[in-house]
């Protein structure tokens, strides 16, 4: 079915007219979930993740036509798949890996191991991605984290001893028991790191996660912004870039593949619960696992996206960084004056015009100044 | 049974024209259910509970209204069977003018008192208004299956307080349907026939009507002499105009259609009458060629006490609220509106109402059935206000309220208020009502347990919380009844709200000098938690002329921002935003800041909300 409508559909069309340079892959996967998730992931199992390697691969073969120049396999927990299963998922994507720049893979501590961090090697992946979340244990375990923070030192270290120069990070903030004295703590301990990268997001209430279940509230917005301007002094003043909203990076090393995204550059995802865009269309793929095994169409969001659509999303991803938005891309991509049709954004007073470029100089409200934008 | 509409030479000593008056939730509607189930007026099938309340808000509220009308068959005891016409009537205090319309329709009355609460201060003005009436009174004692019923206690109230005989009183429960055969009895028994004669010229009261787009306009009438067939000339007598009946006939409570209607009938009358506003209730019918002498006395029209304005959120929007207006006027002719404009809000409509009940509802019918986003502001009644020239003239609207140097006094209206209570909330009513401005008139011992309070203070003050406050403290048991009794003097002020510095004109209110700075500081700290943060420090204050009584800020928005926002959340932090932006449609931009519908409300704030 597959193939047939690949030879006549103008979705293939556009496939072969449109490359896609970024691939985004999802494994649905974890050892235990942590409270504040409510991502797309299953309590690993032998046989399900099996049958579901099976499926990427076939899902892989019908939809990736593009050597990719930045690819991400993100989870869930990448590291909770077996080494074996590890090995042939990145086998599958080996053929579209050939111009890569950036081959990111996310990791938890406790189930990264040498003889995967050799597999990813094999591979040519240079990025890691590190779910590190805190380095206070005692927080750790409150969000149902299995390691501790000697673990992340320790692991560190063997990746560092593999050659890897290129490792970024993940923590949260604003978590339930988390004061401004711990975080500060815990920024200590991450500078101490050296890493290359830091994401730094304060903690969503996320109403299917178990935080969202047990009615965990968000911290107060003073205190969170408090929070968030302790990280970005301490973080900016130890030779980091601010340079999105949750995101911090040593000089040349932003994420090139979550730049695309705020870019507004198309990408595909593989896999359940990813999404891609190709053009004016958004797909994201089905989060239920039947589904996705049985039948040939996974989609649950097929989506058109209008002019505007594109126009106000591309708005909305590119304030997001220090970067900002070009202004004369923008024209050009939608025929259209930026600096007049979004006057009412444009005018407020956090946003400025930098070599031709449209940028927010107070992220902490991005919403708020977004708002202005939508017509 | 279906034949008995066809029921020749109707003999009026069969006709039983009644309503039932009761308080809310002491069992109007159930009971009326039990009646038409007994009766076979409507089908197992087709019944759904209180089928009286026929608007979606009636239902939902477990509030009566408009009044509604049913004709239906009975077969007494004595073998003979009797045609009622039930006629519903409101059980709240906003629509007592409704209740007086359908009064003046009845010869008899049901009262509905609930074993287990005793007479309550609404039902006793509503018996009032029917004994005015000359209305027979068939007491009914309802919920005697409660645990807490007391029949004999119940029973002596209602002959001390009212000074009924309850010997003849059927004990029931609607509930249960023990005993409703024996109201169908009473009211057979003891609820007189209609007087008038059939062979005088007609004489018929329009009691209620409602527009219907294929018929022009429904009228509801009872006729109280004489005959009115299909294709007579009739002629309403107050306006003298004339029209041909196109169509007759009785809600049973399905429409059937009939020739003709004699002596003692309610029914409806169609007469190609092309808007509502031809129609004044209180109105008699007569036949054009053969006029009675003299007209019915009619009622008078109960005049609006509250006041507000309303505002579409979109500016854009103003015709189509006018339109939205005009169309629920046509079947609520208690409410009124005018347009007027705010520098605030824009151009909107002052409106208007019988009271806060009757606001709430039309705020949202108007929302609801025309899919309007409304701003209403803070209600108001009617300020008089002598200038020093000595001129008078009536303000709606605080923020056209004159200055302050100019003014001689400023008078509001007062209300004689009653309130029956069980007597360990004496104490605490008593609080309230003095809080409240009230002036302490009297106690009257209504038995062992209950007292009736009987205070005189401004209308301002029993619109604004003190009912509320009366059903919290009273928890639920104390009943409120008032009725106006003039204008007097107070020591008032507008107090203005200041948002950013600049006066918002929809958020004046007239207060008495004295709480002025109480209501000053529990506006502002309301304020402060309902308006949306900006990106700037807001200030707010209260102020009377230029002295600032209370002052707070709200601080600038800090933290708003995704955290996360890669390329599988596009869509659904997209569709925040979107939420966020349709919560901001429904503010009301002033200036550079954004006011909700809450805020309006906010001046109301109550005194002790931060205590």
């Amino acid at each position: 079915m597959w193939k047939y409508r690949r030879k006549l559909s103008w979705l293939y069309w556009l496939w072969m007219t449109t490359r896609i340079k970024h691939l985004y892959l999802h494994v649905p996967f974890c050892r235990t979930i942590c409270y504040y998730c409510d991502f797309c992931h299953r309590v690993y199992s032998e046989d399900l993740s099996q049958r579901w390697l099976e499926r990427v691969r076939e899902e892989i073969e019908n939809n990736c036509f593009d050597q990719y120049e930045t690819i991400y396999i993100g989870g869930g927990t990448p590291t909770a798949l077996s080494n074996g299963q590890l090995d042939s998922l990145l086998s599958y994507i080996d053929p579209y890996t050939k111009e890569v720049k950036e081959y990111t893979i996310e990791v938890n501590p406790e189930s990264l191991d040498e003889e995967k961090i050799r597999i990813f090697k094999k591979h040519k992946i240079d990025r890691i991605s590190m779910g590190i979340q805190s380095s206070n244990d005692k927080i750790l375990q409150s969000i149902n984290r299995r390691h501790t923070f000697k673990d992340v030192k320790e692991k560190i270290a063997l990746l560092r001893s593999y050659g890897f120069d290129n490792i970024s990070g993940d923590l949260m903030y604003s978590l339930p028991g988390q004061d401004m004295k711990i975080l500060e703590q815990t920024i200590d301990d991450i500078l101490s790191l050296d890493l290359e990268h830091i994401s730094l997001y304060s903690l969503t209430v996320e109403e299917n996660s178990v935080f969202g279940k047990k009615g965990i509230m968000s911290l107060d917005e003073d205190i969170e912004a408090d929070m968030y301007e302790l990280i970005e002094r301490k973080l900016t003043e130890n030779d980091y870039i601010h340079y999105e909203v949750s995101n911090y990076a040593k000089p040349g090393k932003e994420s090139k593949h979550n730049l695309s995204y705020w870019n507004y550059e198309d990408f595909l995802g593989i896999s359940l619960g990813a999404a891609s865009k190709i053009g004016n269309n958004r797909y994201t793929n089905t989060r239920d696992f039947g589904r996705y095994f049985s039948s040939e169409d996974i989609r649950d969001e097929n989506l058109y996206l209008e002019k505007e659509d594109l126009e106000f999303e591309h708005i909305m991803m590119s304030l997001r960084t220090i970067y900002g938005l070009d202004i004369n891309a923008f024209n050009k991509m939608y025929d259209c004056d930026l600096l007049s049709k979004y006057k009412e954004g444009v005018n407020d007073e956090n946003i400025v015009v930098e070599n031709g470029h449209l940028i927010c100089k107070n992220l902490e409200i991005l919403n708020h100044i977004l708002l202005k934008f939508m017509l | 049974m279906a034949g008995i509409w066809q029921v020749k030479n109707l003999d009026k000593k069969h006709i039983r024209n009644f309503s039932i008056i009761a308080h809310i939730d002491h069992g109007k509607s159930t009971l009326a259910d039990r009646i038409l189930e007994l009766t076979d007026t409507v089908s197992k099938r087709e019944m759904q509970d209180q089928i009286l309340d026929s608007l979606d808000l009636e239902r939902e509220r477990g509030i009566t209204i408009k009044l509604n009308v049913v004709q239906l068959s009975y077969r007494a005891k004595d073998g003979e069977e009797y045609i009622f016409h039930l006629i519903d009537t409101p059980g709240h205090v906003d629509f007592s003018y409704e209740v007086s319309r359908s009064l003046a329709a009845c010869d008899g009355a049901i009262l509905v008192v609930d074993a287990s609460q005793g007479i309550e201060a609404q039902t006793l003005a509503n018996t009032y208004l029917a004994l005015d009436n000359d209305l027979e009174i068939l007491p009914v004692i309802n919920k005697i299956d409660l645990p807490s019923a007391d029949i004999e206690r119940t029973k002596k109230e209602i002959e001390d307080v009212i000074g009924l005989d309850c010997s003849n009183a059927p004990c029931i429960s609607a509930k249960t349907g023990l005993n409703v055969q024996d109201v169908l009895e009473g009211i057979v028994k003891y609820l007189p026939a209609p007087k008038g004669d059939e062979n005088e010229p007609l004489k018929a009261l329009v009691f209620d009507s409602y527009y219907d787009s294929y018929r022009g306009v429904v009228v509801f009438v009872c006729l109280k002499e004489g005959k009115v067939k299909v294709g007579d000339h009739i002629r309403f007598m107050q306006d003298n105009v004339e029209y041909e009946v196109t169509e007759l006939g009785v809600k049973t409570p399905n429409e059937v259609k009939r020739n003709s209607l004699s002596t003692g009938e309610v029914g409806y009358l169609c007469a190609s009458i092309k808007s509502i506003q031809d129609i004044h209730i209180g109105d008699t019918i007569t036949l054009a060629d053969r006029p009675c002498a003299e007209a019915l006395p009619g009622y008078r029209k109960m005049n609006p006490m509250v006041y507000c304005g309303m505002y579409p959120t979109d500016n854009n929007k103003y015709n189509d609220l006018r339109d939205a207006l005009e169309k629920l006027q046509l079947n609520d002719s208690s409410l009124t509106f005018e347009a007027e404009s705010s520098k605030a809000l824009g151009f909107g409509f002052r409106l208007g109402f019988l009271g806060l009940l009757h606001m709430e509802v039309v705020q949202e019918r108007l929302e609801r059935e025309y899919g309007l986003n409304l701003i209403a502001t803070a209600p108001s009644v009617i300020y008089k206000v002598t200038l020093t020239d000595g001129s008078v003239s009536y303000i709606d609207n605080p923020s056209l309220m004159p200055e302050l140097n100019v003014i001689e006094s400023i008078e509001e209206p007062y209300v004689r208020a009653t309130i029956m209570v069980p007597n360990e909330y004496i104490g605490s009513i008593m609080q309230l009502s003095q809080d409240k401005r009230g002036i302490y008139k009297e106690m009257i011992y209504l038995d062992e347990n209950r007292n009736q309070l009987i205070y005189e203070m401004p209308l301002s003050e029993i619109i604004f919380e003190y009912f509320d406050k009366l059903k919290s403290v009273s928890r639920g048991y104390a009943s409120l009844d008032y009725e106006l009794i003039g204008y007097r003097k107070s020591n008032l002020v507008k107090m203005d709200i200041l948002i950013n510095g600049e006066i918002i004109d929809a958020l004046s209110i007239i207060v008495h000098r004295d709480f002025a700075y109480k209501r000053g500081q529990a506006i502002t700290v309301k304020l402060k938690e309902i308006l949306p943060k900006q990106q700037f420090e807001i200030p707010i204050q209260a102020a009377i002329g230029n002295k600032v009584l209370a002052r707070t800020n709200i601080k600038s928005l800090r933290k708003d921002v995704l955290a996360k926002c890669y390329g599988g959340d596009i869509s659904r932090k997209k569709k925040l935003l979107e939420k966020q932006k349709e919560g901001k449609k429904r503010m009301k931009a002033v200036g550079s800041v954004e006011i909700p519908q809450e805020a309006f409300m906010a001046v109301l704030a109550l005194d002790d909300d931060k205590n």
